[in-house]
């Protein structure tokens, strides 16, 4: 899968929870721009993790990581499976 | 079917919340959202503007009904006009008296019951003499929840910036479905459910006593943080928290008050903490829409132990709870399962609720309300300097905080019926509060 195409899932995941049009998700915004809070930063953990099939917890993971929607698509690319 | 909207599970639990709370204090489960104004607004105005507004909508003069012949599920029933006239008051405060007046009246005005089963609104204009004002909308848990009733002001104000337009009103929900099949879903998340809450209630949690006196109100303590106050504790959260984790902060700063104030009373160890946090089921963009009625789910925490751990490992606690229990899917499966709690009448239903926790519900509740769905910085003419909200809540526990954030800025609403908290108990825990919200120096 490629860092644009995990753009893509991410932008849909955010849709669905923050109940905004997918069109206008940016992806270099930070994500309290995009009106997520602690709850629903949570569920984007949960969203990311059941899609890919990764694990977020216990892993490397740094503030930078979830800062933007590229940010983001580009630490899943390296932790696919 | 026109003049009727199915109440969902969350709504009937809210209706039983209101019947219990009618039995134990002076009135129902009601709230009040207050905004703190930087002039004095023309009453004739407010009034005129409101009472047109609140023609427009007819639920807002509904009632609880349920036809046990044909359908079990409940409903709101509609009428097909508005009216009686609203109810507002206006009160006159000194330039000279102080936060601690106003606060004296609006204790008086969110304690104060509706005045029959079919008012849900009541508004209240407090005079500050020349240079500010209060406007608050007492409302009916059963018609709104806190974020529809912002919802629903940030839409008079439109209404009113409009002219009185009443296509702003257009697209707002008023039936919904009655909820009466996908029972295996239901009952799915009703198991769900069971385990969690067999889970939480192996320890009985720690609660304040409740005042024996009935037809008692609630007392409330404000703290409203400046912009510059606000910024250092959203700081200071993601510094200890991480990124976009203030509600673990806050309730973590929470927690250890509270913990001082049991301490305070000889509480025994090991303790053992429940506090539930509701949440809003809408997101933010879906509010216009499901402007009335009830959209809360809850998520439970729990503190367990010889003591509370040092803040770090306190907040980590909170959020791996916060991650298990969105994994697991607790706050959908709560709303959905609630609908197998409709068959139930009022007072049953209230029994049942206090069954696990040997009635102890919860030690405290909390709520952090982030984004306000009130959008406007003025209204009816008038600068909006502060929104906050004041909840009375359900007995168990009386006692409650709850956070929001309304231009940079954040507040704190601490709820308890009267005669909880000694007055002392109160300062100190706002003094505690104060110092577990705010680094010790400026960052």
């Amino acid at each position: 899968m490629t860092t644009g195409e995990i753009e893509k899932k991410l932008i849909e995941g955010i849709a669905a929870i923050t109940g905004k049009d997918p069109s206008v998700i940016k992806t270099d915004v930070p994500f309290h721009t995009l009106g997520i809070d602690s709850l629903s930063f949570v569920e984007l953990l949960v969203f990311v993790e059941k899609t890919f099939t990764i694990q977020l917890i216990g892993t490397d993971l740094t503030k930078k990581d979830f800062e933007t929607v590229q940010a983001l698509a580009s630490f899943i690319s390296k932790n696919l499976p | 079917m026109k003049g009727k909207r199915y109440l969902s599970g969350s709504d009937w639990v809210i209706c039983t919340l209101d019947h219990t709370l009618k039995m134990s204090t002076c009135a129902g489960n009601m709230s009040q959202v207050v905004f703190m104004l930087d002039s004095p607004i023309d009453e004739a105005a407010v009034r005129h503007h409101l009472q047109n507004y609140v023609d427009h909508l007819p639920v807002a003069f509904g009632r609880v009904a349920r036809n046990y012949f044909f359908n079990l599920a409940p409903y709101w029933k509609i009428p097909e006009k508005a009216g009686p006239a609203i109810n507002l008051r206006v009160y006159h405060v000194d330039d000279s008296s102080g936060r601690e007046a106003v606060l004296n009246v609006l204790e008086q005005t969110v304690n104060r019951p509706f005045q029959n089963d079919n008012e849900h609104l009541a508004f209240h204009l407090i005079q500050g003499g020349s240079r500010q004002s209060w406007f608050a909308m007492t409302f009916d848990h059963r018609l709104l929840d806190a974020r529809g009733a912002e919802a629903f002001l940030n839409l008079f104000q439109q209404y009113w910036l409009e002219k009185g337009n009443p296509d702003v009103l257009d697209g707002i929900a008023l039936t919904a479905p009655s909820g009466l099949t996908n029972w295996k879903k239901k009952f799915s998340a009703g198991r769900n459910v069971n385990r969690t809450f067999i889970a939480l209630s192996r320890h009985t949690p720690e609660t304040l006593p409740v005042p024996v006196q009935k037809d008692t109100g609630f007392r409330f303590a404000l703290l409203a943080f400046g912009k510059q106050e606000t910024g250092r504790i959203y700081d200071a959260a993601y510094r200890e928290a991480g990124y976009l984790m203030e509600m673990p902060y806050l309730l973590s700063a929470v927690i250890l008050a509270m913990h001082e104030l049991f301490k305070k009373r000889g509480v025994e160890l090991p303790v053992h903490y429940l506090i539930p946090l509701s949440l809003d089921l809408r997101s933010a963009d879906d509010i216009r829409e499901e402007l009335f009625f009830n959209h809360v789910s809850y998520l439970f925490f729990q503190v367990h132990g010889e003591g509370v751990p040092e803040r770090g490992a306190l907040i980590q606690s909170i959020k791996e709870q916060m991650y298990e229990q969105v994994k697991s899917g607790l706050p959908a499966d709560l709303a959905e399962a609630s609908y197998l709690t409709r068959i139930a009448p009022l007072p049953v239903l209230g029994k049942l609720l206090h069954l696990p926790f040997k009635g102890k519900v919860a030690s405290f509740m909390f709520s952090h309300v982030g984004k306000s769905s009130y959008g406007y910085e003025e209204i009816m003419g008038g600068e909006v300097e502060n929104l906050f909200h004041m909840p009375r809540l359900p007995i168990p526990p009386g006692l409650g905080f709850f956070f929001n954030t309304f231009g940079g800025r954040l507040n704190l609403t601490v709820s308890s019926v009267s005669g909880m908290l000694h007055q002392e108990e109160i300062s100190a825990l706002e003094q505690g509060l104060r110092e577990g919200l705010l680094p010790s120096t400026p960052q």
